[in-house]
Parts: structure tokens; C-alpha cells; sequence
């Protein structure tokens, strides 16, 4: 992995959209026909960020955040309202037709498979689009054929696959072309365990083989685990945080989870953490639901060890147990945070 | 020259897969295609009934008026073919935001957009349109000079133009309105006007049907060339010289809309 | 009663919204829709011009003009897509979920479709009954509306919707065995259009023919009522065509409900 060159700079990147606002009732519409009200939405405020050649990046972000926004910004589907963004050396919105033809792209929840048709006319007719040369395609179509597993129902029509079949299928149309950067978007949306592992495993190989940069969003926080070192996660249209998934356990990480069973709901009320270690919300949570009660705090404000011997001194429990918090619950705060600066 | 030679080889790539996925339905084609002859056989048998109470219609013969409606199918059955994908984009493929696989393809998305889908259905409009011009000529006292014969075959390229320009203004505002299904049904409808002789409308209804929405230039002017050797400059001239129009109007809006469309989603 | 009809007010009100977030786009389908009445006003036009005026068949140029205009409004108030939504559930087997709510099927259809037609039957009926009355008076110098006749085809376009309603339910049942609907469904509504009088005056056709078409139940969709609207029927006939009219719904209705008791039987047995 060369992650010291760039393939993907993005520099302050923003876009915004003009929403029309509609007055209720007819008279309402027929204004809003001749001289419509439109209200500023700013959906990506001045993003920042660069990708290294063969790396996979995690963007992440809760619904609405502006990812697709910028993915589609980054594809040249949406043309940014000021800064830049930089691919390989292009810019997706001058010269889009030979910008595309080095990026591949899946919107997981959209197929540009030939629906009606056995799934092997749709790579004969993409081979057609993309310019591939005979003997490439030929290799090409090997090597997707292997990693995807495509073999089963190449000759299906693409009605009748199944929708993790569709989605390996959606991949290999995309990477047909050998591009340089691939984007997944939702691709293992609607998939069951198994099949999200195959997808996974098969990403991994083509990275770790040919190089491809990879721009992956999820809601899927073990994709991000499983492939990617760094994420990347937007909120609000704003980015928020910018680094390894070690940095992110790091700066975030030393929450700690402590559960245990109290012998009665009422034993639980004595304890008061908040006051006895002076602790803020920010480093502290609390749960408690009938006797079993979760402690969420911050290990770097108070040690594993004063918590468990405050909270054992206090009343008797049964099954008590701390944990890491992981990734998931990380950015489960995150989200709920929001945006604060 | 060698864009012009990769568009004829992708369109043909399309035409082919749209054959083949064809003969996998091929039930509802051949009902599609029954269905619109049925269309048309209704409005014949409509003339034909009118025709038995009356000599001439305002000095057109039975024959005249068959051989101008079925020049007007003929354009509007090739266009039909060829270029039905339009609708879809005006009726849901922009809404939906599916209009985005276009852009991240290295094709020219009005190319793309005209040659992915071929529509077999309108082969009941053209098959109905060639055979009523051919089975009026026996009606008609036409000489059929080289030049009637040529003028006539290479007009239709342009007159086919006409349809597929309107369609692509009309269809191209649904980047900016997410939907334009009905507007270019709206302007599609004005050419039930060109069946008939524009003679037979009011001068205003006349003056839109050829200068503004042009589809009298579809038929009825070709037509007074081929059947009464009028005027060819403005008969043949103002056909060409509108699709021209139409046309590169078409591109100039689709590419407008193109900068302000706005996918759907977040 | 009321309390049955509060059952399906949520599928008129789902029939409303949908034509209500969709009024532009209406506007813009009913002027596409009224260019061919449009072009056939100026047929007419030429063919009494050319026949040299005078009365066609029981029909004079203003009168023509009448019955341009109320065909196009019978035909867009009596208008029914509910053999294409039918046909689409069977396809999709969504039909399953309305066998389980506890309210009739038909009838959800008939109140979604009923909510939609609020709307249009608003907008047009007054403006073109009153259009009509104006030509009318203009062309022919005389006042010639009848509270009567209007009441007689309001009665009478009640009648036609409902058979055209259940029409279109037996039609779209068909789905269980034809598979090309969209072809199908185009090809019906031709032969319905020119068999209700939509494309010509049946009047127009040759005798024979006119007395088969009248008795099928598709004169009964539109030339039924703008003739009594027009009156063109005199005591005697009104009654005769009302009453063919209740038949056809009476025997459509009966129709749709045998359909639905042999799908339903289908769907259980084939488990969908």
C-alpha cells in the first residue's frame, strides 16, 4: 500500500441546494409556479480530506448527513457549489466523459444491470461502453468471474438473482474497466451475515490485488472494521472527525461499560457516582432498568479499579463485568452528540 | 468521425440486447403492437364512415386524406421506435434519481438516453403508416418523378427529427421539475393535428401547428409536394430547416438541464 | 351506514392526496387529453361544411359541438384505471394484503378511486356544463338547458362509472391468465371507445350495427348519457336506457364478485 500519493483530494468542498418552499393551498401552488420562494440548504459545509493510492477509506456519517452528497459530488453526478475535488489528477465535472472511466461505482440500493437479460449480456454491453479491449475483457472477466464467485448464475437472467448475488454482480459491472478508485455506497444493504462476509472478503482481495482505492459507506459499522484502517465521518454536512480506527478508540475510547445485577431495584439508588467522583454527562452515563443497571464512564476520569471498588463497597451485586465500548457504540455517541464546536 | 463511429456501434450493441430481451416476452409484443393498429384501424374506420356521407373533405379526396395520415404515422412510428426512452425520463427515471447511472457512464447521456430502449410497439403505427400510403396511391393522381420519390424518403429522417426534438425539450425539463411525464404528453397530442389537411383548421390553430409546435411540417406540407408538386422549397425546406431547429434546441436544454439537475436522496 | 362508510373514508382521502400532489401534472394531462377534441372539432366542421350543413344523422354542427364536449366530460368522470391496479396487485401479489383487511375489496378500490375523482369532477363539470350551455345558446340563438336532463345524466354518468368500475374488475381478474396487461388493457380501451360512442356518434354507423352496439353494454358508458343530457331520448327510450344500464351494473357487479370468489379459491389453493 502507497498511501504517501494522493488519489483523492477533496478541499473544502461544499455544496447547497436551492429547496422551493411551498405555501399551503392552491393559491399557494400556482404562486409557487411563477415566482417560486426558495430557501438556502447547505447539505456539505467545506469538507476536507485526502485518499491515499490503494487505501480504503470508511465515510460514515448518520442518515441526512451528506454523504451521498459528496459521493455524488466525488462521482461528478452533482456539481459542487464551490471548493474542488481532485481524482487521480481530474476533476470529475470537467470532462465527466473520461473522468468516469476511472471510477467505478455501486449504489447499493440501484443496479445498472440489464434487468431482463441473462447477467452476462450486461458485461458485454458495458465492455461495449467502457472502451475494454477484447483480450482485457477476456482476463478481466476471468478474474471478477473467480473473486466474485459469478459463475453460478452468470447465465441467469438478472430478474431472478438473489439480492446478494445482484449486489456481487453490481460489483463486478463496476469494476469491469479496472478503475483506479471504487466507490461502494450501502453494499451489503439488505444482505444476510454470510453474504456480507463474501462481500467483504471479495473487496479486500481486489484492493489488496490491484490497488483499487476504495471509498466505502455504510451503516454497517463491520464493514468499516473489517476493511477499512481510516474513517472519515460527516455529520450535519460538517466533518467531524478524520482518522484510524485506533485513533477513534483512542480519543473516544476510554468510555468503558460497566453492568451488574443489583440484589433489589431499590439497593441500585445508593449509588450516586456522578457526585462521588464529581464526574460531568460528558464522561458519564447511567442505566438502570429494574436491578440490572449499566455504567457508561470515562476510564481516563476515573480508573476501572475506584469504580468497581466504590460501586462493590456500596451494595452486594451478582455478574458484574467491564468492557471496551466498541466501534459501534463510539459512533452510536457520536451521532447522538452531533456537532458541537 | 470517430465519436460518429463508436455512437453507430453502441446503438447497435443496444439494439441488439433489446432484440434479445424481446424474444423473452415476446407475447406482449405482439400484443402491443395489435393494440396499436387497433388504434388506428378505429380512427380509419372513423374517415371511412365520415367519408360515406360526404364526397370530399373541404376538396381533399379520400384518398389524399389517407395518403397524409399515413405519411404522419410513419414519423411518428420511427421516433416511436427508436426513441420512446424519452418518456421515462420525464415520468420517473429523473424523480426516481435512476438519471445517475447515466452520468457515471463515458457516454453522452442524451445518446444514451435515446438508444438503450427500443420500443416494438410503434411497429403497429409504421406498419399501419406505410400501408395506407401505399394503398392510397392507386387513389391518387400523382406523378411518381425521381424527385417526388427521393424528396420523400429523405424527409423522413427529418420529420422523425421534429417528434424526437419536442420530446427531448419537453422531457429535459424534468431536470428542473422532477417530473415532465404530462408536458410532453401535452405537446406530443398536437400531432393528432397533423393526420389531417392544415386546411381544415383556422388560420391561428394553422400558423401554431407550423411555426411553433411544428407537426403540420410532419405531413401536410411534405404531402402538398408529393401530391400536388407545390412549392418544394418551403415544403420540404421548412421540414428540414425545423428539425434542425428542434433538435439542436433539444441538446441545448438537456444540457442546461444537465447543470441543474440535482439527483434525487440527501 | 355511516359508520360503513367511515371504514373506507381513509381510501377517499388517500385518492385525494394523490391528485392533490399531483395538480400541475393534471393540468398539463387534461389539455394533452382535450387537443384531440380539439382536432375533432375541426373535422366536424369540415365534413358539415363539405356535406353542405344541414342535420347528419339526427345530428346538427351545434349539436355536434355539444357532443364533442360532453363525450370528453363523460369519458374523464366515468374513467376507471382500477383494472390496471387490479391487474398489477395479481402480478405482484400484494392482492393478499387486501384480502386480510376487514373491509370489502372491491369496495376499497371503488372509495380510493371515488376520492381521486373529487377533484376532477369538481374543476370540469361546472365549467363545461356551462360551455356547453353557452354554445348552445350562441350557435342555435335559443336557451336549450333543462334541469331535468342534467339531473337524468348526473343519475346517468352514476350508472355508467359503476359499470365501467366493475367492468374493469373482471377485466383486471383477467391477469390470472392473460400475462401481456399493458397490451391487453390498451387494446380494451379502444374497442371501448369506439363501441361507447366515444370515437363517432353510433348513430353514424350502419343501422344493424348501431342496434348491436347500443344493446352491449359499453353505449351504456357514454352514449347513454349525453344523449339523455343532449335529449336526444324521449320518455320512453330514457327508461329503456337507464334500465340497461342498471342491468349491466347489476351483471358486472354480480360478475366481479364470482371473479373474486374464484381468485380468492386460486390464491389459497396455489398460495399465491
Amino acid at each position: 500500500m502507497n498511501t504517501e500519493l494522493k488519489m483523492i483530494t477533496v478541499d473544502k468542498l461544499r455544496k447547497e441546494f436551492k429547496k422551493t418552499v411551498k405555501e399551503p393551498g392552491l393559491k399557494g401552488s400556482i404562486k409557487s409556479l411563477f415566482r417560486p420562494k426558495t430557501e438556502k440548504v447547505i447539505a456539505v459545509q467545506d469538507i476536507s480530506f485526502e485518499v491515499g493510492q490503494g487505501e480504503i477509506l470508511g465515510f460514515i456519517g448518520p442518515n441526512g448527513a451528506g454523504k451521498s452528497t459528496v459521493i455524488k459530488m466525488l462521482t461528478g453526478i452533482l456539481t459542487p457549489t464551490a471548493g474542488s475535488c481532485t481524482i487521480n489528477g481530474k476533476n470529475p465535472t470537467q470532462n465527466r466523459r473520461s473522468y468516469v472511466k476511472e471510477i467505478g461505482v455501486v449504489f447499493g440500493q440501484r443496479t445498472q444491470l440489464w434487468w431482463d437479460l441473462p447477467l452476462r449480456e450486461t458485461y458485454s454491453v458495458l465492455k461495449e461502453i467502457y472502451e475494454v479491449p477484447e483480450d482485457s475483457y477476456k482476463k478481466r472477466m476471468d478474474f471478477l468471474t473467480e473473486v466474485l464467485e459469478l459463475d453460478r448464475f452468470i447465465t441467469s437472467p438478472v430478474r431472478t438473482l438473489s439480492l446478494g448475488q445482484r449486489m456481487r454482480a453490481d460489483i463486478a459491472a463496476s469494476l469491469l474497466h479496472s478503475p483506479k478508485v471504487l466507490f461502494l455506497d450501502e453494499p451489503t444493504i439488505g444482505l444476510d451475515v454470510v453474504v456480507k462476509e463474501n462481500i467483504r472478503r471479495a473487496i479486500e482481495h481486489i484492493n489488496r490485488q490491484e490497488q483499487t482505492t476504495v471509498i466505502l459507506t455504510t451503516h454497517d459499522l463491520a464493514d468499516i472494521e473489517q476493511l477499512s484502517k481510516r474513517i472519515v465521518m460527516i455529520d450535519k454536512g460538517v466533518k467531524v472527525f478524520d482518522g484510524t480506527i485506533a485513533s477513534l478508540k483512542q480519543q473516544y475510547g476510554q468510555i468503558r461499560e460497566m453492568s451488574f445485577e443489583a440484589d433489589s431495584p431499590k439497593a441500585a439508588a445508593v449509588l450516586n457516582y456522578a457526585e462521588h467522583f464529581g464526574l460531568s454527562e460528558d464522561n458519564f452515563s447511567v442505566e438502570a432498568e429494574g436491578k440490572s443497571v449499566k455504567v457508561r464512564f470515562n476510564s481516563a476520569a476515573v480508573p476501572v479499579s475506584e469504580m468497581l471498588s466504590y460501586t462493590l463497597g456500596k451494595i452486594s451485586v451478582s455478574d458484574i463485568s467491564v468492557k471496551d465500548a466498541d466501534i459501534e457504540e463510539i459512533i452510536r455517541r457520536l451521532y447522538e452528540q452531533g456537532v458541537e464546536e | 468521425m470517430k465519436t460518429i463511429r463508436r455512437m453507430f456501434r453502441i446503438h447497435r450493441i443496444f439494439l441488439v440486447q433489446e432484440l434479445k430481451r424481446m424474444m423473452e416476452y415476446k407475447g406482449d409484443f405482439v400484443v402491443g403492437i395489435i393494440g396499436f393498429l387497433l388504434i388506428q384501424l378505429s380512427n380509419l374506420l372513423f374517415l371511412w364512415i365520415i367519408f360515406s356521407q360526404i364526397p370530399d373533405l373541404e376538396g381533399w379526396s379520400i384518398s389524399e386524406i389517407i395518403f397524409i395520415y399515413g405519411l404522419s404515422l410513419i414519423p411518428k412510428g420511427i421516433d416511436h421506435f427508436f426513441f420512446d426512452n424519452l418518456w421515462s425520463i420525464g415520468y420517473f427515471i429523473v424523480r426516481k434519481g435512476d438519471f445517475d447511472k447515466y452520468l457515471t457512464r463515458p457516454v453522452n447521456t442524451l445518446f444514451h438516453v435515446l438508444v438503450e430502449k427500443i420500443q416494438i410497439d410503434a411497429l403497429g403505427e409504421l406498419i399501419m403508416g406505410i400501408v395506407l400510403v401505399c394503398s392510397s396511391v392507386a387513389g391518387l393522381q400523382v406523378e411518381w418523378d425521381a424527385f417526388r420519390i427521393i424528396g420523400m424518403i429523405l424527409i423522413i429522417p427529418f420529420i422523425t427529427l421534429i417528434f424526437t426534438g419536442i420530446k427531448t425539450i419537453t422531457a429535459a425539463i424534468a431536470f428542473w421539475t422532477k417530473r415532465s411525464g404530462n408536458v410532453i404528453y401535452m405537446f406530443y397530442m398536437f400531432n393528432d393535428f397533423a393526420k389531417y389537411p392544415a386546411t381544415i383548421y383556422s388560420r391561428w390553430v394553422q400558423n401554431i401547428i407550423t411555426y411553433i409546435i411544428p407537426f403540420a411540417l410532419t405531413s401536410y406540407f411534405p404531402a402538398l409536394f408529393i401530391l400536388k408538386g407545390e412549392n418544394p422549397l418551403f415544403n420540404l425546406g421548412m421540414p428540414v430547416l425545423a428539425s434542425l431547429v428542434l433538435m439542436t434546441a433539444g441538446i441545448l436544454v438537456w444540457n442546461k438541464g444537465l447543470k441543474a439537475y440535482e439527483s434525487a436522496g440527501s | 351506514m355511516k359508520k360503513r362508510l367511515r371504514i373506507y373514508w381513509p381510501f377517499v382521502n388517500a385518492g385525494l392526496q394523490e391528485v392533490a400532489s399531483y395538480r400541475v401534472n393534471w393540468i398539463f394531462f387534461m389539455l394533452g387529453e382535450a387537443l384531440s377534441c380539439v382536432v375533432m372539432y375541426f373535422i366536424w366542421s369540415a365534413v358539415y361544411h363539405s356535406g353542405g350543413g344541414g342535420v347528419m344523422n339526427g345530428f346538427t354542427m351545434s349539436q355536434m359541438i355539444v357532443y364533442l364536449v360532453m363525450i370528453f366530460l363523460t369519458r374523464t368522470l366515468i374513467d376507471s384505471d382500477v383494472s390496471f391496479t387490479v391487474g398489477e396487485e395479481i402480478r405482484d401479489g400484494s392482492i393478499i394484503m387486501r384480502m386480510l383487511k376487514p373491509v370489502s375489496y372491491n369496495a376499497t378500490f371503488l372509495f380510493h378511486e371515488l376520492g381521486g375523482k373529487l377533484p376532477t369532477t369538481i374543476a370540469l363539470s361546472g365549467p363545461m356544463i356551462i360551455a356547453v350551455e353557452i354554445i348552445r345558446t350562441v350557435l342555435d340563438g335559443t336557451f336549450q338547458f333543462s334541469v331535468g336532463s342534467l339531473l337524468l345524466y348526473i343519475v346517468s354518468c352514476v350508472l355508467a362509472y359503476l359499470i365501467n368500475f366493475y367492468f374493469n374488475i373482471c377485466f383486471g381478474f383477467a391477469a390470472f391468465v392473460i400475462k401481456y396487461l399493458w397490451g391487453a388493457n390498451m387494446m380494451k380501451n379502444v374497442l371501448v371507445g369506439f363501441f361507447s360512442g366515444a370515437v363517432i356518434p353510433l348513430s353514424f354507423l350502419p343501422e344493424w350495427l348501431e342496434r348491436v352496439f347500443l344493446f352491449l353494454p359499453f353505449a351504456s358508458l357514454n352514449y347513454t348519457p349525453v344523449m339523455i343530457y343532449m335529449g336526444q331520448y324521449a320518455g320512453a327510450e330514457i327508461v329503456y336506457f337507464m334500465g340497461l344500464q342498471v342491468f349491466w351494473v347489476l351483471f358486472f357487479c354480480g360478475l366481479s364478485k364470482l371473479l373474486w370468489k374464484v381468485s380468492v379459491k386460486r390464491l389459497t389453493v396455489q398460495g399465491g
